[in-house]
């Protein structure tokens, strides 16, 4: 765990859960910035100034970028989040950089997902192989399902997570959601973004949500009225540090 | 070449009979007439049309930013043959930075630069060169806006101790890509022939500082040219890899499998077709056993009706009959043909 020296967008400090081998980095923090602040006004790609990486610079990761809307109707509140992915790398052993979008700085506060790992090219090894699970995913009367492509890869220090939710029990449908991820390690915590469900004010990017992980314990609270639109396909896709990591690795996992 | 001492030559310049007597830095200096010793490149016009052009510009330049060149040039020097160190001037200064910039495709510096920041070394570890590969390996990085710069000569006798005077500029300023500098398509445009088994090649790198056109120290290599070369190249899934005899749905794509990670590095420009939400890529050659298996990447909608939704992909492995397939298909967000997959992917 580390948090952010300083950044050129106008964001507070942004605490990073952190797993750090040699020749790469998995990083998870959430951040919420006004985009109408002169900084980021200012800048041309976000930079978060950080203490030394083991790693002075990586290929392209993806980080997620959300904003949250909500629109008041006669008969109730409809949400209408979105977002979509952004690129993001490391310049140096002190600078995280996002690419700058200019696609959402009206739909302000945004937040920034860092479920990112960064990683280094011509190592003098191939990729390795990991070990694919499906999760076995448990709920009161089965109520929420999510699809084979539903699946965790797990290592020593982190987790690669891939959800695909498929249907959900009418009586559940507007409901906060609750479920356990048998296979999850427990030692998972984080907030991950949900991209994905139909969004008819924005067309362009669609929805997008967020869920908790805690203890094998998946919890979903708020999402897109178009959830389940056909075709949206809500996912999630995130690197996941567990919980202990933080210092520094000499070895690769 | 000589320098000579004696004051009888006092001012003396110019070529007679073979011999070019010149006066620099206070010292005089008579050597033999040099004619080039091969046909002339394009890259050399382009340098010398360049040159020449940047000369005339000198005269279009405020007495000020003259007198800025010429206190820029009091503190710089400029190595002679000899190896020792002589004097340069404002306006020579201006020509030498201004055509190093123009090579690497720079605009012309009117403003001297505010000071001589040194410029590293190249380092690098290894050197390939067989008929097929010509690469420098192990090269430490260094960030923009340092390029490398690789001169080499056409392959000689495995007997000659000294061609340098026949290396040219292969490339003008590159990055390396990840500690590789892989020239050998730019060493079979520029020579025009591959390098020949058994034969020496010249090579010499510096780094090109594009800010300034101030240059390091050129690093030298002789290597011996080898039917196979013990260097490994990267797994990589590239447009150049791609199997013509079949079609192949991206307009991009760099898939690199070289991270030691349990990730591979995907940047696909996915095109779709058929009214599949996949976009399938078919390779001239196959993936090593060890890393085939099943990806999954992020994705980014990018047609031109302005979509930019988020996509997940699994990204389907296949070895067969000598080649590879590739299948990009499309699993989590709102399907659209044109997405852009990038990003570490785990493999599995």
């Amino acid at each position: 765990m580390f948090n952010s020296i300083s950044n050129n967008f106008g964001a507070p400090q942004i605490q990073f859960k952190d797993y750090q081998a040699p020749n790469y980095v998995v990083l998870n923090g959430k951040v919420t910035f006004d985009p109408t602040n002169a900084a980021y006004q200012a800048c041309d790609q976000l930079e978060i100034t950080v203490p030394d990486l083991t790693i002075d610079r990586s290929t392209i990761g993806g980080v997620f970028v959300r904003f949250v809307e909500t629109q008041h109707y006669s008969w109730g509140d409809s949400i209408y989040d979105g977002g979509t992915v952004l690129k993001s790398w490391i310049k140096d052993k002190n600078t995280i950089v996002v690419e700058k979008q200019p696609w959402f700085d009206q739909n302000g506060p945004l937040i920034l997902y860092f479920v990112t790992m960064y990683a280094q090219l011509n190592q003098g090894a191939n990729t390795i192989k990991g070990a694919k699970q499906r999760l076995t995913v448990t709920s009161e009367d089965n109520y929420l399902r999510f699809s084979s492509d539903t699946f965790i890869v797990v290592f020593d220090h982190w987790v690669f997570m891939h959800l695909q939710f498929s249907s959900c029990a009418y009586a559940h449908r507007d409901s906060p959601w609750e479920a356990t991820f048998e296979e999850l390690p427990a030692d998972i915590m984080a907030d991950v973004p949900v991209p994905g469900g139909g969004n008819q004010f924005h067309q362009d990017c669609f929805g997008m949500g967020e869920c908790h992980l805690e203890n094998k314990i998946f919890t979903m609270d708020r999402r897109v009225a178009g959830f389940w639109d056909t075709g949206r396909e809500p996912f999630a896709f995130a690197f996941l540090v567990r919980e202990g990591e933080g210092s520094i690795q000499t070895d690769t996992d | 070449m000589i320098a000579l001492p004696s004051i009888a030559f006092e001012g003396f310049s110019g070529s007679a009979k073979g011999v070019t007597a010149r006066r620099v830095g206070g010292r005089n200096i008579l050597s033999v007439k040099a004619w080039p010793t091969g046909p002339t490149t394009n890259a050399q016009v382009a340098r010398r049309t360049s040159m020449s052009k940047i000369s005339k510009s000198w005269k279009l330049l405020t007495n000020e930013q003259m007198r800025e060149w010429d206190r820029l040039a009091e503190h710089a020097s400029s190595a002679s043959v000899l190896g020792q160190k002589t004097e340069i001037s404002g306006m020579n200064l201006y020509i030498r930075l201004n055509v190093n910039r123009a090579m690497a495709g720079e605009a012309l510096l009117s403003t001297a630069p505010e000071s001589n920041v040194a410029v590293p070394n190249v380092v690098f570890t290894q050197v390939a060169v067989t008929p097929d590969l010509v690469v420098l390996g192990g090269v430490q990085h260094e960030p923009s806006p340092l390029k490398l710069v690789v001169k080499m000569s056409a392959s000689q006798s495995a007997g000659v101790s000294n061609g340098w005077s026949k290396t040219v500029i292969i490339t003008p300023g590159m990055e390396d890509d990840w500690g590789e500098a892989d020239v050998t398509e730019l060493y079979l445009k520029t020579i025009g022939v591959e390098p020949v088994v058994g034969q020496k090649v010249f090579i010499e790198a510096y780094w090109l500082d594009t800010s300034t056109g101030f240059a390091g120290i050129e690093c030298r290599e002789t290597v011996i040219v080898t039917g196979d070369a013990p260097y490994q190249r990267r797994v990589k899934a590239t447009m150049n890899n791609l199997d013509p005899t079949e079609e192949s749905h991206v307009s991009e794509l760099d898939v690199d499998f070289s991270t030691g990670a349990p990730v591979a590095q995907f940047n696909a420009q996915c095109l779709g077709h058929s009214n599949v939400a996949s976009s399938e890529v078919y390779l001239d050659q196959q993936l090593p056993a060890g890393i085939v298996g099943t990806g999954m990447a992020i994705g980014r909608s990018n047609d031109d009706a302005g979509h930019i939704n988020a996509q997940s992909y699994l990204v389907y492995m296949y070895n067969r009959n000598g080649k590879s397939q590739l299948t990009f298909a499309h699993r989590g967000g709102t399907y659209y043909t044109h997405t852009e997959v990038f990003g570490t992917g785990i493999i599995y």
